[in-house]
């Protein structure tokens, strides 16, 4: 895998979060949210949640790009601003999942066989449940938004990256400038830090798309299921909950997220691959 | 090799304790009054009375600190008694043996059919790298992974049900194989994937070892090499069965709200939305008690069918 093709692949998964940041230049604001971004000018002029009972279940034509759901809602502009949750939950979760499991990993490695039997046990037990189980289980017990969502996925995707830094901790805390760091009257979170965690995260980052495509999955599962942000805001998850609903009428209201779901997931796929193999 | 197992066997019981904590650890530091939660919280509901309150905790147990709760909720769990449904007041294990029989038959034809394509997929493929096989099989697997089950449910009810109407559009297991066949068909796709590159990478692996290039010298047929290439992988797939049951457990919670199936899955996302505790945590320990017995009995059989993996570890 060249670096020129590692390269292209990150790009085309940055577009997502892109995409995702620009939905309220692409589609009009709800205007609570921003009073003044709801007067802009915008590509797709429909608010993600303005109902139209007159405009029900409509087909794909030149107003609305790709019809209106149940409520009359345009399906565009609830795809533009779902990826607001789909995206940037999945990796507000990556990337605490990622910082939870190096620290552990570099740890565990770091400061013997006690904090490494702890951090083992943890990830047997967090690995021991299926992670929609315990994401689930969680969302019955705090009520769920952004946040709360983002932590769940992060507390249940945090043991691969800690497994694969540990691995490499070992391997540098045995070596001799770990060796003098101690030595020299390092504390051990300035071991853990400074020496042993910069050397042994190459490893997990290669995998964090992998893992930012599994929690764009497990977001969109949890919204699916009605246990994601809560309604009106719009997510891929939720859209596809709503579109099961109207299956029979409406095949615009199914493919728009499916699809969306299928590309994000398939980027980060390829972005993994490309940057595990390119080590 | 006993001594192997029995370790084993102790990481598995010291894991499924750790489960049995973790379990009870969320039950207790649920934010706000269970008993009010369930006796009143919800919306449109008439606040309960205190004395209902009072009643509902003895009942549950919630009168009592926190240290004898969890002695308490150890013993039963080891008893197999997982507490009473906040909601109906049944036991929880009678509840979840209710929905069981769905879930386990759509599952099991699931995996059947999916180790019926993903097998020769794998072997196809492992045959001839870089041939047509193995490319048609890179394709589909990335279309599958990418692919969120419900959103493939939805996309088959769709095709099958809406388009070709050769399916009902919610499933119906008293209308034999055809109401459970696109559940079945779904999760087998999702199943599909794993097995195929698994196959695929172990018998491509045991084609490339000595003993296979030495077996090709000696004029063996293609036939005779690959059943030794699937002997010789048979510790990646015992490896396999275990990874695939949480995926199989969490693809029936999502695949039977699509088709409303009433099983398992379904009874864990209602009690999730009902807030209903017991039966919540009761399904998180039935599944994760399942994932550890099968990671155990993952490793006994990788152990028999290769003794090579005792001796690595108490070499």
């Amino acid at each position: 895998m060249t670096r020129h093709c590692v390269r292209r692949r990150l790009l085309v998964l940055a577009l997502f979060p892109a995409l995702a940041l620009l939905a309220p230049v692409l589609a009009r604001n709800r205007p609570a949210d921003a009073p003044l971004a709801h007067q802009l000018l915008t590509p797709v002029p429909f608010d993600p949640d303005a109902t139209d009972l007159a405009a029900r279940l409509r087909p794909p034509d030149g107003t609305h790009l790709l019809g209106t759901d149940d409520l009359g809602r345009d399906v565009l502009s609830r795809l533009l601003h779902g990826a607001r949750v789909s995206v940037l939950v999945g990796l507000a979760a990556a990337a605490l999942a990622f910082a939870a499991g190096t620290l552990l990993g570099a740890a565990a490695g770091t400061l013997g066989p006690g904090v490494d039997r702890a951090v083992l046990v943890l990830t047997g037990v967090v690995q021991a449940f299926p992670a929609l189980v315990l994401v689930a289980a969680g969302a019955a017990l705090v009520p769920p938004s952004r946040f709360t969502a983002a932590l769940l996925i992060a507390l249940t995707a945090w043991p691969e990256a800690a497994r694969l830094v540990r691995a490499e901790a070992l391997r540098l805390a045995a070596s001799p400038y770990v060796e003098a760091a101690w030595a020299a009257g390092a504390s051990p979170g300035r071991v853990v830090l400074r020496h042993v965690l910069p050397g042994a995260v190459a490893p997990a980052l290669a995998t964090l798309p992998y893992v930012v495509g599994g929690a764009v999955l497990l977001e969109a599962s949890l919204s699916f299921l009605g246990l994601g942000v809560p309604p009106p805001t719009a997510s891929w998850g939720r859209a596809l909950a709503d579109a099961r609903e109207s299956l029979t009428s409406a095949w615009w209201c199914v493919v728009p997220p499916a699809a969306a779901l299928f590309l994000l997931v398939l980027a980060a796929r390829k972005a993994g691959e490309a940057l595990t193999e390119s080590r | 090799m006993t001594r192997f197992l029995a370790r084993r066997a102790l990481g598995a019981v010291g894991t499924l304790f750790g489960v049995l904590v973790a379990v009870f650890l969320l039950l207790s530091a649920a934010p706000g009054d269970p008993a009010r939660l369930a006796a009143g919280g919800l919306p449109g509901r008439r606040p309960a009375s205190e004395e209902a309150l009072r009643a509902f905790r003895a009942v549950h147990g919630l009168d009592r600190p926190v240290a004898a709760r969890l002695g308490a909720w150890l013993g039963s769990a080891a008893r197999l008694d997982l507490g009473r449904s906040f909601r109906d007041g049944r036991k929880v294990t009678e509840r979840i043996g209710e929905t069981l029989p769905a879930t386990l038959s759509v599952n099991g034809v699931a995996l059947l059919l999916a180790a019926l394509a993903g097998v020769p997929l794998g072997i196809a493929a492992a045959r001839r790298p870089g041939g047509r096989a193995d490319r048609f099989s890179g394709l589909l697997l990335d279309a599958l992974y990418s692919l969120p089950s419900f959103a493939l449910g939805l996309l088959l009810l769709l095709l099958f049900a809406v388009k070709l109407r050769w399916v009902p559009v919610f499933a119906d297991p008293s209308a034999g194989p055809a109401g459970l066949a696109l559940p079945a068909l779904t999760l087998a796709l999702v199943a599909l994937a794993p097995i195929a590159r698994v196959v695929r990478e172990s018998v491509r692996t045991a084609l490339r070892s000595p003993s296979a290039i030495a077996g090709r010298a000696r004029g063996e047929s293609p036939r005779e090499e690959t059943l030794r290439a699937l002997r010789r992988s048979v510790p990646a797939f015992a490896g396999l069965l275990a990874s695939l049951v949480p995926q199989l457990v969490a693809g029936s919670v999502l695949v039977e709200r699509v088709f409303a199936v009433p099983g398992t899955g379904q009874l864990l996302a209602d009690s999730v939305f009902a807030r209903d505790l017991p039966t919540v945590l009761g399904l998180t320990l039935a599944s994760g008690v399942a994932v550890v017995l099968a990671t155990l009995l993952a490793d006994a059989l990788a152990a028999l069918a290769d003794p090579r993996l005792v001796d690595v570890e108490e070499g």
